[in-house]
């Protein structure tokens, strides 16, 4: 791809977020007028532990050019333990991914309802970070 | 550990004392018919008879621990199986598939296993049992085994309430690993004395042997190999049905999401442009490898039961074995260790999130 095409490529970005810290955080860089680029498409989860790593299989095998779930950190849960459980979840996904070379396209963050300002600069260093690896070879793939 | 030794002609003697001494209700042991070995369910200890060239028979059809998935039955079934199948009991058990109480899980040493039509078919050259030398000698005549007992390190029994190990020349020895275990030898009237079946040299000596084995194997290590090693699949979800660890009473596969026909397949070609019928190779096999991630045992079973002969060896045990490693979960090795996914600690693979 030339470096023209890359500059025009806008990555397709899917979002799982916890509702009590991340989704929160999300709003909070809305109201706080913190700019950051448009490519993500959230979906709110109730809880990190409700992130069931088939979702981000469908997410990349449907052609998201990035994949990020984002929850309290670990430890504030407001469920006590439910992003504990994630954790363990997400590690053994991103496991089995890297052995394809798809783990770069998922990334996970723990980001607290009071950080509005690291969501919006995750959100920039994101969309950044997956313009540079180009669009997802499994979208266009006759699967 | 407590055990004793055992002539091969006395393994008849003990397998029908447990039935008939009521340590367990029935059991599940291969038996032999004519050139092959199959698993058969006995409640008569008249039924039982030349067990010797059973136990040990190198064949595998199915994996015996599938047969009992699901069975929470207040009866006490003894299963008698090689390690591979007693592991996935054991995680069966775990993941409340079976009732700990009602089975006496019984071990038998195993030196790697043919299939089941191989067996039948070369059982002339292959005998009642073989060694590693036999192995290798019959390598060289085209007749090899499984590859996934090529590439397993837990050939030798060492889980389960019981195990049948191969001591020294033909004799066996016959030990408890659990308190239920040694009860049941007890009660068969058995003289236990302290065995030391750690066997630590040979295990190292088939560990090396099917570490390189697992590396001369092509390996999976990107999506272009993945969609080639799965081109053939026709979803057929065989791989799933016997597999004894993949136990959803509905299987995502099954609803209408997982299996889209008719308009939703048209909904997916519309949305992609074009899509591969049957649709979901990739969607099934990840799935399902993250599914049995930390308790794939490694059988094979899943690829003696693929009806393309896709090679499933190379993918769900060696990647499964990654997961495993970071949660250092050995499946089917300690009953009343938690599964990964249902403990966690404070503070742990942080490294693994980025």
């Amino acid at each position: 791809m030339g470096e023209e095409a890359k500059e025009e490529f806008e990555p397709k970005i899917v979002g799982f977020t916890c509702n009590w810290c991340t989704y929160a955080a999300a709003d909070l860089a809305g109201t706080s007028r913190k700019k950051y680029p448009p490519n993500s498409r959230i979906i709110r989860l109730m809880c990190s532990a409700r992130l069931d790593p088939m979702f981000v299989l469908k997410a990349l095998l449907n052609g998201a050019d990035g994949v990020f779930f984002s929850g309290c950190h670990p430890g504030e849960c407001h469920y006590i333990k439910g992003n504990f459980y994630a954790r363990r979840r997400i590690a053994a996904i991103r496991t089995i991914l890297k052995q394809f070379g798809l783990d770069d396209r998922f990334k996970s963050y723990w980001i607290s309802a009071s950080e509005g300002e690291k969501f919006a600069n995750t959100m920039k260093s994101l969309t950044e970070e997956v313009k540079e690896l180009g669009p997802n070879p499994l979208g266009g793939k006759i699967l | 550990m407590k055990g004793a030794e055992l002539k091969r002609e006395d393994l008849d003697g003990l397998l029908k004392g447990l039935l008939e001494k009521g340590v367990v209700d029935c059991l599940i042991v291969p038996h032999r018919a004519g050139k092959s070995v199959a698993y058969m369910l006995v409640k008569d200890a008249d039924k039982i008879e030349s067990s010797a060239s059973a136990l040990f028979a190198p064949s595998f059809s199915v994996n015996a621990a599938n047969l009992v998935k699901g069975w929470t039955i207040k009866e006490k079934v003894g299963i008698v199986a090689k390690p591979c199948e007693i592991r996935a009991a054991v995680e069966l058990i775990k993941l409340k598939q079976l009732d700990n109480e009602s089975v006496l899980l019984i071990t038998t040493d195993c030196s790697g296993a043919y299939t089941n039509q191989v067996y039948r078919e070369h059982y002339a050259e292959i005998g009642d049992q073989v060694d590693s030398a036999k192995i290798t000698e019959l390598e060289g005549k085209g007749i090899t085994i499984r590859e996934a007992c090529a590439i397993c390190e837990n050939r030798l029994a060492d889980v389960g309430d019981i195990i049948i190990a191969r001591g020294a020349g033909e004799d066996l020895v016959v030990a408890g690993l659990t308190e239920k275990g040694e009860g049941a030898l007890t009660a068969l009237e058995l003289s236990l004395e302290d065995k030391d079946l750690e066997r630590a040299a040979e295990k190292e000596k088939i560990a090396v042997e099917a570490k390189a084995k697992l590396a001369s194997l092509p390996e999976l290590n990107s999506l272009d190999a993945l969609e080639e090693f799965l081109q053939d699949c026709i979803v057929c979800k065989n791989c799933r049905d016997v597999c004894p660890v993949c136990y959803c009473k509905e299987c995502f596969f099954d609803q209408p999401l997982g299996d889209p026909v008719g308009g939703d397949l048209l909904n997916l070609a519309e949305l992609r442009g074009a899509i591969g019928l049957p649709t979901g190779q990739l969607f099934y096999h990840l799935t399902r490898v993250y599914h049995v991630s930390t308790t794939c045992v490694a059988c094979g079973a899943c690829e003696d039961a693929c009806p393309k002969d896709i090679p499933l060896t190379r993918f769900y045990p060696v990647i499964t074995q990654k997961v495993q490693e970071i949660f250092k979960y050995e499946p089917g090795k300690d009953v009343d260790e938690p599964l990964p996914f249902t403990a966690y600690e404070e503070e742990e693979l942080e490294e693994c999130l980025r």
